[in-house]
This record gives C-alpha cells, sequence and structure tokens, in this order.
C-alpha cells in the first residue's frame, strides 16, 4: 500500500515537473508546505535559508513568524479544521498535552525511530525527546532545547570594588547564585538609582538587580513562577487525585518569593514580557536574570545584544534551587510537528524537513556561523572549541543530566491563563495573600478538571516514557 | 435717553470703502430712520452704533461720550433683530431674564421689569412658552421687550418688520410708535421700506451707496427732495419725471417738455439758465385732471385701489401716471382726459447732476 | 389590477431576496448560532470533551463570576474616563476651531486624522509612546524630570493610558458633529448677547450648550455603544493587564472563547453584558430626553 502510494506520488511529482530525470532523487518535488511558526530564535535561524532546503529537496518551505502571545490559539484554529492551512506546526513542549489530546499532532515515533541513524537519535539529549512526548509518543520533534538558567553580568561579579562591597554587606563572596536566597541577594546589592556607582563609574540612569517577567500576558509570569516552585519543591498535581495542587506551602513561599523582588525589578516589572524582560540583560541594565536559554543564545550575537557589543561580559550558570544542592533542572523543547490533518504526502515531506532543520549538520552550522542557538544535541554542546565560543553550552549540557519536564497537561492554557492572572494580582498586590491566589487559580483550573473520572485525571498527569527513547 | 452722533464716519472693509464718511446728529428722545435701498450702508452703519463692527475712521459719540472702542455692552443700547435673536430653547421670560442677567439686579427688580415690559407688549400669556411656539408678530414682540427690560438710553431696529407678512408689519409697526411715544427713548432704526420710514420717523436719513442723501422730517424728504433719488426713492407710485429744456418766453423762463409748455416755480425762477437741460418731477397726485386741464392725454390703464385710482396716461410721448380721488375716476368708456399742472408744485432738477434746483 | 399588484409584490420579493440572504447570513445566523452555543458545552481546543446541552450553566457561571462583573465595572470605568474626557475636549476644540482664524480649517481636517487610523495601529502608536524604557513620552517626561512612569504596566496607570489612547482617537469625532452643529447656529443670538454684555461663559452655558445638546446626546450615544465594545487598542497596549487592571468585558468574552475555549461561556457572557448595556444605555438616554421634554414643556 504504502509503496503503491509513493509510486502514485512519483508519477505524480514527473508529470508536474514534465519528465526530470532527477525525480527518483527527489520523491517530494513539488510538495509546497506551510509552516506556523514563531518569531524566535528557534526559527529566525532557519527561515532564511529554506531555500537551500527547497534546493536540494523541491519541496517549498513558507514559515509564517508570529509573536507568542496568541500563537497557539492559531495553533488550534488551524487544529480544528478539516482543511488545514499549515502542515507544519511550531510546538512549545507544554502545548503537547493538549494538541496531543484532541488528536491534533502526527506521531512521528516510527519516522523517528526507523531514520535513528540519520537523525542521530543518541545524539539528542534524552529530556528534549521526552519532552514532546504525550503518553509515549513523540509528537514533536525538538528545533531548541532549552532550560531554565541564570544569566549574570560576569564582568560586575569580578569587580573588586563590588566583590568586597558584597562580602562586606552579606558576609560570603560575590558568586552566581546557588541559591535563591543569594540571588535575591545579589538583585538587591547591585539595584542602584541614577547618579550612584556601578563597578567604579557614575550611572546615567537607574541600574536593576533583576528583570523579571510579572505580565499576566499568555502567562507569562507563570513562566518565571514555576521554575522558582519546582526549585522550592512544589508540584502541579496532586498524584492522588490528579487535581491541580499549587495551593501548599512550597508554592505560597515561590509567590512571596518572586515577590519580595519585585524592589529590585524596573518600574514596569508588572508589563514584562520575555522579550522585555531578557531586553534589560541584552542592554546591559540588569545583573542578574533567569531565564529560558531560549533567548539566552541572543546575549553572544551582538545584532541581538548590545551587551556584547559594549564589551560588558556576561556569564552563564544554572538556575539557583533552595538548599545549593542540584535539583531537577527545568527543562523544555521548542519543536517542529507535523499537522495530523496534512495529506500523506504533505506529512513526509514534512518530515524531510524536520529532520534537515533539526539535523547535526544544519545545528553545527548555525553554531560555527554564530548564531546562537540552543543547542539539543550532545556533540554540538560537548565541543570545547564551540563551548569556548558559546560559554553557556556548558550549561546547558551539564544541567540537562538531572532534569525533569515541564508541564504538559491538556488543560496547560487554563493554568497558564488562571495563574497568570491570578499571580499577577497578587504581585500588583490587588490580592492580599498568595494563598488567596493560588487558590482562587487552582479553583479555576480544578472547576473544569473536576467533571472528569479520577482515572482520566491521572492519565493526564502521568508521564510514560518515550518509545522512542526505549531501547 | 440720549443722543447720538456720527462725525465723519467709515467703514472699510479691506481695501473696500461701503460707508464714506457720513455725519449725523440724533437728537435725544429723537427716532431717526436709516432708509435705503440694500448696499446702501445703513445696516452696517447702524452696526457700527451697536458695536458688532468696528469703525475705520471718525467718530461715534452716544449721550456725549465717544465710544468707538467701548464694547457694546457699555454703549447702553439695545438691539432689535431682523430675524428676532431669541434665544431658541429659552421661554420668553428666560431671553428677557438672561438679557436682563449681566446687569446682576435683585429679583424682584428683575421680575418687575418682566411684568411691565410683559404689560406693555402684551406678552403676559406668553412667558412661558418658546420662540417656536409664537407666531412672527409675537417674536418680534419678545424681541422689543427684551431690548426694553435692559432700560437702554438708545433703541436700534435693524428692518424689524421684513420678516412679517404685510398685515402684522402695519400692526407692529403701530406698536413700535407706540412704544417710542411712552418711552421717549431716542431710536435708530434701520429699513428699505419707506412707508416705515415715513409713519415712525422724526427724522428720515436717506442712504445710498455708503453716503447720506438727505436728512429731514417725512414731511421735508416728500415735499422738498434735496435730488433725483430722494425724490424717486421716497413716495408711492413713484414721481413722473420729464426731460426738459429751460427757454425764455417774454422774458420770463418756461419748460419746455416735448409737447408741454410749463411756467417754472415763481421760487426758482431767478434760478433757471436758459437753455439748460432739466428734469422736471410731478408727483402723481400733483397732476390735476379735469375739464379744465390743458392737455389731452389717453387712458391706457386705470387701477382702481378704493379710494383713489392710479391713472396710466400717455400724452404725446410722456407716460405718466396720475393719482386722482375714486370719484374723480373717469367714466370707463372716457379714451381721454384733461390734464394741468400747478407751477408751485413742480419739481426742478439739474439733469447733469441731479440736484433739485432751489 | 390585483394581478399587476401581485406581480408587483412578487418582483420586489426578488429584489429583496439578495438583501435578506445578506442579513441573515452576516448577523441573524451568527447571532442565533451563539445563542445555541451558549446552552452548550463546546471546547474548540478539546474534542474530547463531549459538546453537550447544559442548561443555564453557562448563564450560571457568568453572572456569578468575580472576573465577569470586575471587566463590566473596568468597562463602565473606562466609559466614564473617555466619554467625559473626549465630550469636554471635543466640543472645546470645536469652539476654536470654528473661530475664524487662520489656519482652522486647516487644524479642523488635520484633527480627524486620528479617528480615521485602524485602532490596532492607533494601539501601536500610542504602543511606541507608552514603552517604559524605550518610549517617547517617558523620554519627554525625563527631560523635565519626571517618570519613568510604567504607564502600560503599572495597575494604576494602564487604563487611564488606555482611556487616553481611546480619547486621542475619538476626541475628533465629537469634535466634528459639534463643529458642525455649532455652523448651523444662527449667529444673531450671539450678537445679542454680546450687546446684552452675557459674559463669554454665560453664552456658552446657556445659549451655545442648550442648542448643541440633542447633538452631543446622539454623539455621546455611538461612543458611548462603541466604548462598550473597545477591544484592538486594549489587545495592543496591555492585554487586559497588568493584573486585570484592563480587563474589560470583550477582553472577558476574548479569553473565554479563545484563551480557555469555552465557546459556550464566552457566548453566554456576550448575551448577558449585550442585555445589560441594552438596559443601562435605553435608561441613561430615555433619562436624557425626559429631562430635555421637560425643559420643552
Amino acid at each position: 500500500m504504502m509503496q503503491w502510494k509513493k509510486t502514485m506520488w512519483a508519477a505524480g511529482a514527473v508529470l508536474a515537473m514534465t519528465g526530470a530525470a532527477w525525480a527518483q532523487d527527489k520523491p517530494f518535488a513539488g510538495v509546497e508546505l506551510k509552516m506556523l511558526g514563531i518569531g524566535d530564535t528557534s526559527v529566525t535561524r532557519v527561515a532564511p535559508i529554506v531555500g537551500e532546503f527547497e534546493q536540494a529537496t523541491g519541496i517549498k518551505v513558507h514559515i509564517d513568524q508570529l509573536p507568542y502571545p496568541g500563537l497557539i490559539d492559531k495553533i488550534i484554529v488551524e487544529a480544528s479544521s478539516d482543511s488545514p492551512t499549515y502542515q507544519l506546526l511550531w510546538v512549545d513542549s507544554p502545548w503537547v498535552g493538549m494538541l496531543g489530546e484532541a488528536g491534533a499532532l502526527e506521531d512521528l515515533t516510527s519516522r523517528a525511530k526507523r531514520d535513528a541513524a540519520e537523525i542521530g537519535l543518541d545524539d539528542i539529549i534524552p529530556i528534549q525527546l521526552q519532552e514532546n512526548t504525550w503518553q509515549g509518543k513523540l509528537l514533536a520533534f525538538p528545533a531548541s532545547g532549552m532550560v531554565w538558567s541564570t544569566n549574570y553580568r560576569k564582568d560586575l561579579f569580578e569587580n573588586p570594588e563590588e566583590a568586597a562591597a558584597f562580602k562586606a554587606k552579606y558576609g560570603y563572596d560575590l558568586a552566581p547564585a546557588k541559591t535563591w536566597a543569594q540571588y535575591r541577594d545579589i538583585a538587591e546589592f547591585f539595584t542602584r538609582k541614577k547618579g550612584e556607582k556601578l563597578a567604579g563609574e557614575v550611572l546615567d540612569k537607574d541600574f536593576y538587580g533583576t528583570a523579571q517577567a510579572y505580565s499576566r500576558v499568555q502567562g507569562a509570569i507563570t513562566h518565571d513562577y514555576f521554575p522558582i516552585m519546582r526549585a522550592f519543591g512544589g508540584d502541579y498535581w496532586d498524584p492522588k487525585t490528579g487535581l491541580c495542587a499549587m495551593t501548599g506551602e512550597p508554592h505560597i513561599k515561590a509567590a512571596e518569593f518572586m515577590k519580595s523582588l519585585i524592589p529590585f525589578n524596573p518600574p514596569d516589572y508588572l508589563g514584562l514580557m520575555w522579550d522585555l524582560r531578557t531586553g534589560y540583560m541584552e542592554r546591559g541594565e540588569d545583573a542578574i536574570s533567569s531565564y529560558w536559554s531560549v533567548r539566552t543564545v541572543r546575549l553572544t550575537n551582538p545584532a541581538e545584544a548590545k551587551v556584547a557589543e559594549k564589551g560588558l561580559v556576561v556569564g552563564y550558570a544554572p538556575s539557583p534551587t533552595v538548599d545549593g544542592n542540584p535539583q531537577p533542572t527545568y527543562t523544555g523543547a521548542l519543536s517542529f510537528a507535523i499537522n495530523s490533518k496534512a495529506t500523506d504526502k504533505e506529512k513526509e515531506a514534512a518530515w524531510v524537513f524536520i529532520k534537515w532543520a533539526t539535523s547535526e549538520k544544519l545545528m553545527r552550522r548555525f553554531a560555527e556561523e554564530g548564531q546562537g542557538v540552543s543547542q539539543f544535541r550532545k556533540s554540538i554542546l560537548s565541543d570545547p572549541a564551540l563551548q569556548a565560543k558559546y560559554p553557556y553550552y556548558k550549561v546547558l549540557l551539564e544541567s540537562q543530566k538531572n532534569a525533569r519536564r515541564r508541564i504538559f497537561h491538556p488543560f496547560y492554557q487554563a493554568v497558564e491563563e488562571n495563574f497568570g492572572v491570578e499571580l499577577s494580582k497578587y504581585m500588583a498586590g490587588e490580592t492580599a495573600t498568595a494563598k488567596e491566589a493560588l487558590e482562587t487559580a487552582c479553583n479555576a483550573v480544578n472547576s473544569q478538571l473536576s467533571i472528569f473520572p479520577v482515572e482520566q485525571r491521572l492519565r493526564w498527569i502521568n508521564d510514560v516514557p518515550a518509545e522512542v527513547l526505549a531501547k | 435717553m440720549s443722543s447720538v452722533t456720527l462725525r465723519k464716519v467709515v467703514k472699510r472693509y479691506g481695501q473696500v470703502e461701503v460707508v464714506h464718511g457720513i455725519d449725523l446728529s440724533v437728537e435725544e428722545g429723537e427716532f431717526v430712520v436709516l432708509l435705503g435701498p440694500s448696499g446702501c450702508g445703513k445696516t452696517t452703519t447702524l452696526r457700527m452704533v451697536a458695536g458688532l463692527e468696528d469703525i475705520s475712521a471718525g467718530q461715534l459719540e452716544i449721550a456725549g461720550r465717544v465710544v468707538n472702542d467701548v464694547a457694546p455692552k457699555d454703549r447702553q443700547i439695545a438691539m432689535v433683530f431682523q430675524n428676532y435673536a431669541l434665544y431658541p430653547h429659552m421661554t420668553v421670560r428666560q431671553n428677557m431674564e438672561f438679557a436682563l442677567k449681566p446687569q446682576k439686579l435683585a429679583a424682584n427688580e428683575v421680575s418687575a421689569r418682566i411684568a411691565e415690559a410683559a404689560r406693555i407688549l402684551g406678552l403676559e400669556p406668553l412667558l412661558a412658552r418658546k420662540p417656536a411656539q409664537l407666531s412672527g408678530g409675537q417674536r418680534q414682540r419678545v424681541a422689543m421687550a427684551r431690548a426694553m427690560v435692559r432700560t437702554p438710553k438708545v433703541f436700534l431696529f435693524d428692518e424689524p418688520l421684513s420678516n412679517l407678512d404685510a398685515k402684522l408689519r402695519t400692526q407692529v409697526r403701530v406698536e413700535i410708535a407706540k412704544l417710542h411715544r411712552r418711552l421717549g427713548t431716542t431710536v435708530l432704526y434701520v429699513t428699505h421700506d419707506q412707508v416705515e420710514a415715513m409713519t415712525l420717523a422724526d427724522k428720515i436719513v436717506i442712504m445710498k451707496d455708503g453716503h447720506i442723501e438727505q436728512v429731514g422730517s417725512p414731511e421735508e424728504v416728500f415735499a422738498k427732495p434735496r435730488n433725483l433719488f430722494v425724490a424717486t426713492f421716497i413716495g408711492s407710485p413713484a414721481m413722473n419725471l420729464l426731460p426738459a429744456k429751460v427757454a425764455v418766453v417774454n422774458g420770463a423762463p418756461v419748460l419746455v417738455a416735448n409737447g408741454f409748455r410749463l411756467a417754472a416755480p415763481p421760487s426758482i425762477v431767478s434760478a433757471l439758465d436758459p437753455g439748460a437741460s432739466v428734469t422736471l418731477g410731478i408727483r402723481p397726485s400733483d397732476i390735476r385732471v379735469d375739464e379744465a386741464g390743458d392737455y389731452e392725454a389717453v387712458v391706457e390703464v386705470d387701477e382702481y385701489l378704493g379710494t383713489e385710482v392710479l391713472l396710466n396716461l400717455r400724452a404725446g410721448n410722456h407716460e405718466l401716471v396720475a393719482q386722482v380721488p375714486a370719484a374723480a375716476r373717469p367714466a370707463p368708456d372716457r379714451q381721454s382726459v384733461r390734464i394741468g399742472f400747478d407751477a408751485a408744485r413742480l419739481h426742478v432738477f439739474d439733469t447733469q447732476s441731479g440736484e433739485a434746483i432751489r | 389590477m390585483s394581478h399587476t399588484a401581485n406581480r408587483d409584490r412578487r418582483i420586489a420579493a426578488v429584489f429583496l431576496i439578495p438583501a435578506i440572504v445578506v442579513l441573515f447570513a452576516t448577523t441573524i445566523y451568527p447571532m442565533l448560532y451563539a445563542l445555541w452555543l451558549s446552552f452548550r458545552n463546546y471546547d474548540l481546543a478539546k474534542p474530547f470533551i463531549p459538546r453537550i446541552f447544559v442548561g443555564l450553566a453557562n448563564y450560571a457561571e457568568v453572572l456569578t463570576s468575580k472576573a465577569f462583573f470586575h471587566a463590566l465595572i473596568t468597562t463602565f470605568k473606562l466609559m466614564a474616563m473617555t466619554l467625559s474626557a473626549q465630550l469636554v475636549l471635543g466640543v472645546g476644540i470645536a469652539l476654536l476651531v470654528s473661530q475664524k482664524l487662520p489656519g482652522m480649517a486647516l487644524a479642523r481636517t488635520l484633527l480627524l486624522i486620528p479617528m480615521m487610523i485602524s485602532p490596532v495601529i492607533v494601539g501601536l502608536v500610542w504602543l511606541f509612546l507608552y514603552f517604559p524604557e524605550l518610549g517617547y513620552l517617558n523620554y519627554f517626561l525625563g527631560l523635565v524630570g519626571i517618570g519613568p512612569v510604567p504607564w502600560i504596566s503599572s495597575t494604576q496607570w494602564a487604563l487611564t493610558a488606555i482611556a487616553i489612547g481611546d480619547i486621542w482617537q475619538w476626541t475628533p469625532f465629537i469634535m466634528m458633529g459639534t463643529a458642525a452643529a455649532l455652523q448651523s447656529l444662527s449667529p444673531e443670538p450671539y450678537e445679542a448677547a454680546r450687546i446684552d454684555g452675557n459674559s463669554r461663559w454665560d453664552v456658552f452655558r446657556y445659549v451655545t450648550l442648550p442648542q448643541l445638546k440633542p447633538v452631543l446626546v446622539s454623539l455621546l450615544f455611538l461612543r458611548a455603544i462603541d466604548a462598550f465594545k473597545i477591544y484592538d487598542i486594549i489587545f495592543v497596549l496591555t492585554k487586559g493587564g497588568p493584573a486585570d487592571a484592563t480587563e474589560v468585558i470583550s477582553l472577558y468574552i476574548y479569553r473565554q472563547s479563545f484563551t480557555f475555549w469555552r465557546m459556550g461561556v464566552g457566548a453566554a457572557a456576550s448575551f448577558v453584558s449585550l442585555i445589560i448595556i441594552s438596559v443601562l444605555i435605553t435608561l441613561f438616554f430615555k433619562q436624557m430626553q425626559r429631562g430635555q421634554a421637560a425643559r420643552a414643556r
């Protein structure tokens, strides 16, 4: 059957291209694919060179780049259409539960296994594949592997005057924060007003200790809150009931901790989205900031971050923990997926594109050309020459040895939105206590979950190991 | 009450001069009418007195005080507009109250004045109505009442009757006359209607093209028009005009007008130059129609007006209009009548200048 | 004759069909569909949830939702801010540009520009102005030693910031309507007032304003309906945030429908707010008309 179909495609392609002799090498020549993507590093690197892919395969790929807020809404509308416009979908790993349960994404397990050697399956950090699974099925393929890590101003940390002053004030050496308490101390220490001195120079504008995302838009605040919450020992779900459990002691402490950072943030903290908050580090306007490594990569690119141009030095470290001991790293993956409603031929062509766009060859090329990508291949991350060029590679590689995947529940959007609004209200002082905010958000999520049988809810929170990783 | 004096008052709009240095004095308590065709500058003059237009040159005095640069509100005048200028959303009473507001009077004084004005102008039953619920005549009475309550020293009227129909016009005209008699306030009144001017004015000021043609009592301007313009503008039907030459017969000047040979009015005999071209003016009512008349005239049309008849006559190649009492109407079958002229009632104008010869 | 009449009627019906079809397809059908939706559990993102009839459950959820009433109150707050400012500024500018001064005709035309720009673009323009670190507004405020003010990222300022954008865009609407009405007023009552010596304020308050009132009521009515539906500028500037400071009713409905994908709840919220706004606006304008009629009597 498969064979017969392939023959038909080939025949069609031959007809379409009027007797091209190389039709055999390019079985999908003439196929046009559209991708619904994001305008961020996981897409912006590959988008300009899709012409090369077309030259090699005859498959034409057009990528639409949209901002993150609202992108999932468009993907859902696209997924609910029987005749989709987009065959390729950009997927943030927490969406796989929702899209997977809806049957919106093609299962890539068998293809990945079939082409394991070609794609270098063993070379990919396992958690990055796990991030893209739903009920053990691989529904998307990593294009950027993310960890939540710390970026800090190395030049300031190494300034002897600052180091001495820090030690005098806090009683320990100034170094990348190992604990969240240190993170707060550092943020506090480096918060300076215009006119004060920083590393011996008088500031012509305010300098901020940190810049966290407190915006409710697309749940941005939850992206900052969840790593802290997890570090404080909190989890999303009650393993007995499958209901929202984010109202406990660690959850409250994490929210209160995040609130305690506000004085060291810019005045627009409530409006800070990922791009805005990382902008402070990229311009050299804050001292320490933890965020997704997919934006860390911009710091080594002078076209994207002034900090490199200014000769300022950024250092990289794993995200802090509560006690200073290593804890499972908070990971994520930005991936490419195939719309399950696409035609069989389009699906095959799309898989060819995914293989090409995530290949070791292309990833290495990006690295060598100087464009940062949040890499997910061990061979690249462990390359000493590249590690020297991109100091954060070490952090990416080492921190993922002990990692645990991010939230992946089908009701992720309800979590992101409800916690986004309620946490933001708490940070703005509209809700009196963290407990109240978290309870309101959890109740809203549970009101939607409670109608489902407990077995179903437990299935939704169960992280089945990826079949593709089974030996 | 107060006098108004204009000295060489000029109005220019950019380069265009529309009022050319007029002199006028209005005595205290006098009713003066500015009369003239449209575009003669009468309204502009009135608006300069009101202060709604700047005076380009010259001097304006009200009550002996130069007021060129005094704001309208400080000139102690009140104005009644052609289209009433009432506040459409206010009742009659509110219209008057609003006009009084700047004077900051005690409440009882305000109501007393409104009551007085309403009584005089018969507006008592209308005080709670709005302008839209009033007839044109009522609205004009409200406009007058509103002007009156302010007890101004000078009343200014800008064609107050021209939006009213003929019957109402007569009625309101009488009311204005009565009002003036009762209040004795100085009035400056603009109209293009000679009947209004003749019936109301103590003194008529006839204007044309931004100049004053003649100032005088109604009787004066009617009986002794200073020039052809005034002669033809005043009087209805209009004065008959005949081109003529001054001839001398037996040492006495005779006015020869194509078939007519008329004796010159005795008072001007000495002023007539033999051979000069003149224009004869004869008011229709001054043409005698009787058997003793010197000339034959064909009756072309006769217009019966009740108490009198207008005869449109042809005598030689002259077309004349004669006004006779209805009783003297020629029999319907009469083709022609005899007409005659009274030398003392002839008006003689220099054809060249249009000025009356006196 | 009745034959002809019948035929005329038939022809008329034929000509009406396209209009009826368009009306049905664009207005009536979506309304009925939304009404049907409001009684169902319909999650677009989760086809595994049964799309069943749920009676009044969606309505009950909306009517007991704190967030819904918060959004309603925020909408009315915003409406009060924008409408009052647009009224005062619109009338003020109309009075100014109606003066016979040089350049006023040009000014009148230029002032209309904001109204012609798409609200999304207006949002972007203000986004550039409001940006905390890089925005022009804070740059200029900084020159005089103020700020930086977190315009769109503080719960204290955000609603005002939205209001300013909306006021900027829609004041010209009030201005245009008012200027047209001013031109239709006869000049004589103003001359009469000048001679009588009424102050400028009194003339405005007692002569101009009452005559403008019918026009202003209509203009405000149109603005009120628009203000209730305000969406684009908020979506661009704050998306309802920070916290829930600018979450208006249309944002609430959007979130229910397209973030939580609970289309039924979103539809129910639409109908509830439609009823509320209809009742309130009708009451308000009835009251204004009654006031006017009372004065007319």
